[in-house]
């Protein structure tokens, strides 16, 4: 937990199949979307439930809606499914001068009408319900994800929860009013076929004759595509590759004036891209080619036989009108696998939005911290599993009020975690901690983050502003009390040199390592209450400004407990008490010049002394 | 603004690709004349054929029709290649731009490059050059394809029987006005859409990234409001964007609809003017076999590909100003210093920098003057400008008040060592690419690198940067310094990944090389072997021998003191 490795900046760009144009997404970070994390211990039936029970409430958040979609698009199919007869009937009393023909053709007109209000509606209902169902589903995951303990929700790397929450739940909230509206699609096709068959027997053979063939050629696309598609790919990640590598040199080639010959190595690939990106329009366009003649070619065949029908006076013109519009919508059957595609798809997507929802909330008491409490700290018998072995082993400890205590020990001993059950960031899996004698867990979490402050190596600051960083947390210190924390956590002076002061936006501030360590040390003491957890929060500063920090802290910051992971002998040294663990126990505890005797002791820092100057 | 621009340089890359333009023009008049027989064909084969009880002339022109649809087949494949010729060109030079626009910003300001890592740059690289690739070639085909659609229907229904054009053509121009009145105020619902997606996105990651914080503030009430204020504000959009597809779906059916109620309301009129049965069916035939489908996919694509494509595309077409510009390299001491007879490696006079206007300086009023030949360490509390002093030696910096002036061009290596995918001597020879072999092997010896190019496979392997351990990159790094022609070395905490014995070798090895040094030190032990020590400190700066400064300065004094392990 010491030192975790630094993120790779691997360009692991989600790139889907390029190819097939209008499937594009909205940009989105560069947030990679992994393969399905691993199916959590309750197995993948479990998983599915889960989505299934979540679109259910999706759906029922927008219940009413949902069936008006229903209605809506079985109407409009069914207006869809009359028009043609209703029109070859119009047209064969037209054709012979009836006077009747009158109502037809405004039946027909009526018929057309309808259709295309009703399919605006459809769009218009389709579109706030999975808007709704979208919205519903993100606000219920991030609910969960921030309920959740930090220690499960890490299993979702950030780009991975940011995928499940956009891009995800968009797709999952298109699940209920698909779905409703999914009956609707099978009723043309299928009702087109009936009517053939009533219409005229020999042309539904031939329609039937014909459709296989349909399914047959509309499947050589994927297996022609795969290669180029992938070594289109690889060309890609190539080039993304290259260019973050020249990206983390930028000093370098800046000052060595490279440019133009890191823009030559990075497009390296380019004509390799391009050449395969070629072939795979070729490809794409042969399989739209043979898909695109089979719909027509297929009318064609039904027009025959109708038009040999109608040559034996077994068909009227009417007859064969409807006949070849029910031939292309009974064809329009590759539509109903669309949909079902969609709703596959979307229940995917679901199952990867609930995956938040099984994350377990941490249960909160509702009692109270004496007042007046000076923040003794203690924990019994703390044991912490992780993968089911333990990383931190019985446990006992008691740091008085007021004292400051340094957990020291190598990396692995268990520090951070020690660290982070000592402010309930993590539950023990046994044993307990208290809080001037009052078990955390029992504690109302409002009060518990306003009397347990942290500080760590590598914090993750929120707001739009440096100050507001600083501020961010249950209550919002004044302003005057901002400067101050700032001052004490020795970030007041390069705040002060960056172009706006407090109020540069974070986005417009680059910070070093340090610069960002001292920023969330500002942050914990401008909330300090009566115990602060510093988790290795200074190993970024030199020595002296650790130093000076180390004294604003004793004097100028509000006095409590103080429980410091470090590695530095002088941050041991001048604690009040000293917390050795090793391979997940406490050694020894005691003030540091009693444990210096041990050389044992002395070894933990011969070590660490020399990896940090 | 961005959007004029857009427009003007797609219309100058489709003016530079005419040919392509020509040829897809070619291959699609050959689906209008698909679409031509298709009608045409139907309307014969009734009127001459079966209805006139002549079976096989039916067939026949059936055949016609069944001839044109796999002549419409073969063009859609020469289609799709006169397509690729137009895509794959704006794919690439999409690439190259944001390679190029990357690139440009990182050499503009390397420290924040370097702290991205990269995440928008690849995203730009890899995904939105997807994105504009696809969408292109979706407007590309659909619109080329209801074009020509179009004309050959009308075409058909002319020949059949001029009337029905004068019936059909009203409706149909209607529903299409209908729909272009849509576009703008749909696609600024739908930027506004993509804008909020990616806000929410960026936003939720970053809770992501930091939820023990977040749990740790106890700041989830303050984040579910701000991130809950995100979704709501995507959920309205897209409510927006749903009323307006109601209204796009209307058009659509009046541009392909209302024209076949129009023909039936005509038919008794088309009658009498001697209109025929097969007429009839074949102007039904353009209308819902042709028109209908090439409608459809039109605003389909239009509706969502086409504002997609225009807000990737501004986002590639940055006006040239808003690129930050590269400061000026630090005037040439020749022009500077002509009468001194050994003019000075680098002068600094009065040397001042801040960040912005109201920010107090980081250096202030700083002179220095460093001979030929000296070794100089710097040192000071972490933030007080040490890097800031370098990046303005080596020209990264342009300073707010004084001058800087240095002899040629100097050589930068910052704490993060550049080594890239290339053969081991290519990273070597980065700063010398003509170096000489016994060049190359004199660095080596005198860096003691060649355990390491054993390591790695030898001088002809090519590196994988992401297997090479932070020291190793260093090592690298220091032998293309040491390989380097140039006279000044800025080493800014370059050896912070290697144990302290190496570091002494290597630091001593480059202070023998001919030229000055100047090294940011990450340990005490660096500026012990110094000429001289400059210690900065805040508002003051004091430079001389190690020994003098722990006489003179209390800071000094206290590093040295503090730097030791054993003094605590």
């Amino acid at each position: 937990m010491t030192s975790p490795p630094p993120n790779a900046p691997g360009p692991a760009a989600p790139m889907r199949p390029a190819g097939p144009f209008g499937h594009a997404r909205a940009p989105g970070p560069a947030g990679t979307s992994r393969p399905a994390s691993r199916a959590s211990c309750d197995g993948k039936q479990h998983a599915a439930d889960r989505a299934e029970r979540v679109l259910w409430g999706a759906g029922r958040h927008s219940g009413g809606r949902a069936v008006a979609v229903l209605v809506c698009s079985v109407a409009s199919a069914l207006a869809a499914l009359a028009e043609p007869a209703v029109l070859g009937r119009s047209l064969d009393l037209l054709l012979a001068r009836d006077p009747g023909a009158s109502r037809w053709v405004t039946l027909c007109a009526a018929l057309i009408a309808a259709e295309v209000v009703l399919d605006a509606l459809v769009a218009l209902l389709t579109g706030t319900v999975n808007a709704r169902s979208t919205a519903w589903l993100r606000q219920r995951a991030l609910a969960r994800l921030l309920t959740a303990s930090p220690h499960h929700a890490a299993r979702f790397a950030p780009g991975d929860l940011a995928t499940r929450l956009t891009a995800n739940a968009t797709e999952a909230g298109t699940v209920p009013a698909t779905a409703a509206g999914a009956a609707a699609a099978l009723l043309p096709p299928l009702g087109a076929l009936v009517a053939l068959l009533l219409i005229d027997l020999w042309t539904a053979a031939a329609f039937l004759a014909g459709a296989p063939l349909l399914v047959l050629l509309l499947r050589s696309f994927a297996r022609t595509s795969s290669g180029t598609v992938s070594r289109y790919q690889r060309a890609q990640s190539a080039m993304a590759d290259r260019l973050v590598e020249a990206l983390a040199g930028a000093r370098t080639i800046a000052a060595a004036g490279t440019v133009v010959r890191e823009q030559r190595r990075v497009l390296a690939t380019l004509p390799e891209l391009a050449a395969e990106g070629r072939t795979m329009w070729l490809v794409y366009g042969r399989a739209v080619a043979r898909s695109g003649v089979l719909m027509p070619l297929l009318v064609c065949v039904v027009l025959a036989v109708g038009g040999a029908r109608l040559a034996s006076g077994a068909l009227d013109v009417g007859d064969l009108v409807a006949a070849s519009r029910y031939a292309s919508l009974a064809a329009g059957i590759g539509a109903v696998a669309g949909v079902l595609g969609a709703l596959v798809r979307g229940r995917t997507a679901a199952r990867r939005t609930a995956e938040l929802l099984a994350l377990p909330a941490v249960p909160h008491g509702r009692g109270a911290l004496p007042a007046g409490g000076t923040g003794t700290l203690e924990l019994r018998g703390v044991t912490v599993l992780r993968d089911g072995k333990p990383v931190l082993r019985g446990v006992d400890l008691l740091v008085p009020g007021g004292a400051t205590a340094a957990v020291v020990g190598r990396s692995g001993a268990g520090k951070s975690l020690l660290a982070a059950v000592a402010g309930r960031l993590v539950d023990p899996d046994e044993g307990s901690v208290l809080l001037d004698g009052v078990p955390l867990d029992s504690v109302e979490p409002g009060q518990l983050r306003r009397e347990v402050g942290h500080a760590f190596a590598r914090p993750a600051l929120f707001g739009t502003t440096v100050g507001d960083t600083i501020a961010f947390g249950t209550d919002v210190p004044a302003p005057g009390a901002v400067r101050s924390a700032a001052r004490a956590a020795g970030a007041d002076g390069f705040v002060t040199r960056l172009p706006y002061g407090y109020d540069t936006p974070l986005a417009d501030a680059p910070l070093s390592g340090g610069e960002l360590q001292r920023l969330g040390l500002a942050r914990a003491f401008a909330h300090a209450g009566r115990l602060l957890i510093l988790d290795d929060a200074m190993s970024g500063l030199d020595t002296v400004t650790q130093r000076q920090v180390e004294r604003a802290l004793a004097h100028d910051v509000r006095p409590g407990t103080r429980l410091v992971v470090a590695h530095r002998l002088s941050s041991a040294a001048r604690a009040d008490l000293v917390v050795w663990l090793d391979g997940g126990r406490v050694r020894a505890a005691g003030p540091h010049r009693t444990l210096w005797r041990d050389p044992a002791y002395r070894a933990v820092f011969a070590t660490a002394g020399a990896a940090d100057a | 603004m961005t959007e004029r621009r857009v427009l003007a340089e797609g219309r100058r890359f489709l003016l530079r690709r005419k040919r392509d333009l020509v040829r897809l023009a070619a291959w699609s008049l050959l689906e209008s004349a698909h679409t031509f027989l298709g009608g045409y064909g139907v309307a014969r084969a009734l009127d001459d054929g079966f209805l006139a009880g002549r079976t096989g002339t039916g067939l026949l022109w059936l055949a016609v029709a069944a001839a044109g649809t796999l002549l419409g087949g073969f063009a859609v494949r020469g289609v799709f290649g006169g397509l690729a010729g137009l895509v794959e060109p704006l794919r690439d030079g999409l690439v190259r731009r944001a390679v190029s626009q990357a690139l440009a910003a990182a050499v503009a300001d390397p420290a924040r490059a370097e702290s991205a890592a990269g995440g928008t740059a690849v995203s730009r690289l890899t995904h939105q050059t997807e994105i504009a690739r696809d969408s292109f070639a979706g407007l590309v085909l659909t619109a080329r394809s209801f074009v020509f659609t179009a004309l050959g229907a009308l075409l058909g229904m002319a020949s059949l029987e001029p009337a029905l054009t004068l019936v059909v053509l009203p409706p149909l121009l209607l529903g299409l006005a209908m729909f272009l009145a849509t576009l703008a105020p749909m696609a600024a619902v739908q930027r506004a859409f993509l804008d909020a997606d990616e806000a929410l996105s960026a936003r939720v990651g970053a809770v992501g990234a930091g939820l023990r914080d977040v749990v740790a503030c106890g700041g989830e009430r303050h984040v579910t409001a701000d991130v809950g204020r995100l979704i709501d504000a995507e959920a309205r959009l897209s409510r927006r964007l749903a009323r307006w597809a109601a209204v796009r779906t209307l058009a659509l059916g009046a541009a392909g609809r209302l024209p076949v109620i129009a023909l039936l309301l005509a038919t008794p009129w088309l009658l009498r003017r001697g209109v025929t049965a097969g007429t009839l069916l074949g102007a039904l035939t353009y209308l819902i076999q042709a028109l209908l489908p090439a409608l459809d996919a039109l605003m389909t694509a239009l509706g969502t590909a086409g504002t997609r494509l225009l807000v990737v595309l501004e986002r590639f077409t940055a006006a040239p100003s808003e690129l930050p510009a590269r400061p000026e390299r630090p005037a040439s001491i020749k022009s500077a210093v002509l009468l001194r007879p050994t003019p000075p490696a680098a002068e600094l006079r009065g040397v001042s920098f801040a960040y912005g206007p109201g920010a107090r300086p980081v250096l202030d009023g700083l002179d220095l003057v460093l001979h030929p030949g000296e070794h100089l360490a710097v040192v000071g509390p972490s933030g007080i400008g040490k890097s800031t002093l370098t990046a303005l030696l080596a020209g990264l910096l342009a300073p707010t008040g004084g001058t800087v002036a240095v002899a040629g061009v100097p050589a930068l290596l910052p704490q993060q060592a550049y080594v890239f995918t290339g053969t081991v001597l290519d990273n070597l020879r980065y700063l010398r690419p003509d170096a000489t072999p016994a060049q190359v092997r004199q660095t080596v010896d005198a860096l003691g690198l060649a355990p390491l190019l054993q390591r790695l496979g030898g001088p002809d392997a090519v590196i994988a940067p992401g297997r090479l351990s932070q020291g190793e990159r260093q090592l690298l790094a220091l032998g293309r310094a040491y390989l380097s022609p140039a006279p000044l070395l800025l080493l800014d905490e370059a050896t912070c990944h290697l144990d302290p014995d190496t570091e002494e070798r290597t630091e001593r090895a480059l202070a023998a090389r001919p030229g000055t040094l100047i090294v940011v030190a990450h340990r005490i032990s660096s500026a012990l072997r110094a000429d001289r020590v400059l210690v900065l400190d805040g508002d003051r700066a004091q430079c001389a021998p190690h020994g003098e400064l722990l006489a003179r300065s209390a800071l000094y004094r206290d590093l040295v003191g503090l730097w030791h392990p054993d003094a605590a």
